[in-house]
């Protein structure tokens, strides 16, 4: 199981809002257990796919300078659930951004429906843990992460659309 | 003759009965191992009827998403300790409504805060209180434990259904989902 | 914008509600936000990032809640409890609240129960007023 719950951006506007493109599919190990007979993806992985979106967007922010990481899940309610099939798109934007954490709001659909609502809190751990020492490098945004703003390109306005989308 | 011809027929059918179950028994543990693969506790150490349960997770350093979360700093992603914590809570509701629902999942969860890392040679001890348990809707408060340090805590509510409550057709794969969590509760309690 | 203290109040109160999952009536005028409230440091960041939206306003988190610089700079803290210097500059950053019991005993475990519901209130109020 590679931890990776989205598949690529849709838009990326930096700084401000992002939105993402999760394809749910039986060949996920992960659905066979959730539940033995029925697969629906569990809401802790949904969470993660947004946590995933509206971190890359806190950190592209800031340069990937700073480590960001899931601090607090503020509130995340679930309107329906989500199986195999499914493309579900995750759209977040950043609410608040600070020297120490980022605040995101989000909203999870599947074609009209609304899934979820998700607000996180993502907390930039070097200018934070007092006391606790982490390794050097960004460890949180790998090279995996960091494919996936590849080809979408940032125009003028500081917002971007993918390559395939323009003319 | 007749009464042979009996006692040969139903040896064969007891036979054959015995071979199915244990072909039942194997095909059952060979599906269970094969799909272990997203359980976020390994035992239940303690449970109060409808009020309260405590689970325990080890974590180790073959989990594979440690090696993403994070090369060189593995630890347990957020989400998968408050999956812990909803699981723990399931398994309370499962127990209590003696097994009537399929599906229990993830309404809404709030003020999930995460204080520290859990890391590979750790152990978490999750205690879940329900605040209420109803018929389709119930709600927690949890709390994990590492070495006597807060690793999460959470408020959060489920809801317990039947597909067959949207489409009587479902009612089958509601009564498979169940057999199979009732067997998974058998391991870990 | 003018607004009373009471309708400051109230708005404090949702936020502080919804920022630590407490209920509305645990949020009174004297609770303490670490003691009562079970507020942690995410947490505080979380309250600011509301106050501000709920306000309009910009806050900065060293502002509101000047306790962790203070209590992490050795020249305000002396085995313990804060130093001259250390009380000066904590006047000067909660010049809005009377500190008069703290500084009888400015034991920096104390610290936190300076950061009551009105502390916020008043902060909110004075910088509101002074606009």
């Amino acid at each position: 199981m590679r931890w990776i719950w989205i598949d690529k951006f849709v838009e990326f506007h930096s700084g401000e809002r992002a939105v993402a493109v999760k394809n749910v599919t039986l060949a996920e190990e992960h659905l066979h257990d959730h539940f033995p007979g029925f697969a629906v993806m569990p809401e802790t992985l949904c969470i993660e796919a947004m946590a995933q979106t509206a971190g890359i967007l806190v950190g592209e922010a800031k340069n990937f300078q700073e480590k960001v990481i899931l601090a607090k899940i503020k509130k995340a309610v679930f309107y329906h659930y989500v199986k195999p099939g499914d493309t579900l798109i995750l759209d977040a934007k950043i609410e608040s951004i600070a020297p120490e954490a980022a605040s995101t709001s989000g909203k999870i659909t599947l074609g009209e429906k609304l899934i979820a609502e998700i607000d996180l809190m993502f907390s930039h751990i070097d200018q934070n843990l007092a006391g606790k020492k982490f390794p050097e490098e960004n460890f949180v945004f790998t090279d995996t992460f960091k494919s996936l703003l590849q080809g979408v390109l940032v125009d003028g306005a500081g917002s971007s659309t993918p390559e395939s989308e323009q003319n | 003759m007749k009464s042979v011809d009996n006692n040969i027929k139903f040896s064969n059918i007891n036979k054959y009965q015995k071979t199915k179950k244990r072909l039942e028994k194997w095909f059952f543990i060979f599906t269970m191992a094969e799909t272990m693969k997203f359980i976020l506790i390994d035992k239940i150490v303690s449970l109060e009827s409808g009020k309260e349960i405590k689970a325990v997770k080890s974590v180790s350093m073959a989990e594979e998403y440690l090696a993403d979360h994070f090369p060189t700093f593995p630890v347990l992603p957020g989400v998968l300790l408050l999956e812990g914590l909803i699981e723990s809570a399931s398994w309370l509701v499962r127990e209590a409504e003696n097994f009537a629902h399929s599906m229990i999942l993830l309404s809404e969860a709030r003020n999930v805060k995460y204080k520290s890392f859990l890391a590979p040679g750790g152990r978490i001890e999750y205690t879940v209180e329900a605040r209420t348990i109803e018929e389709n809707i119930s709600s927690f408060t949890g709390i994990g434990v590492s070495d006597n340090e807060r690793i999460v805590e959470a408020k959060f509510g489920l809801r317990h259904f039947n597909l067959a409550d949207e489409n009587s057709g479902m009612a089958a794969v509601d009564a498979k989902v169940i057999e199979n969590m009732k067997q998974r509760w058998k391991l870990l309690s | 914008m003018a607004m009373s203290r009471d309708e400051i109040f109230g708005e404090v109160q949702e936020v502080l509600v919804d920022a630590l999952g407490v209920d509305d009536d645990e949020v009174t005028a004297e609770a303490t936000l670490m003691g009562d409230l079970g507020a942690e440091s995410i947490d505080f960041l979380d309250i600011v990032f509301r106050l501000e939206k709920a306000f309009e306003m910009k806050i900065p988190r060293e502002e509101l809640f000047p306790a962790e610089s203070l209590m992490n700079n050795p020249d305000f803290v002396n085995n313990g409890k804060l130093t001259e210097t250390g009380l000066t500059e904590l006047k000067n950053k909660m010049s809005y609240i009377e500190i008069g019991e703290f500084e009888k005993d400015p034991d920096i475990n104390k610290l936190g129960d300076l950061f009551t519901v009105n502390t916020i209130v008043s902060y909110i109020d004075s910088k509101l007023n002074a606009a």
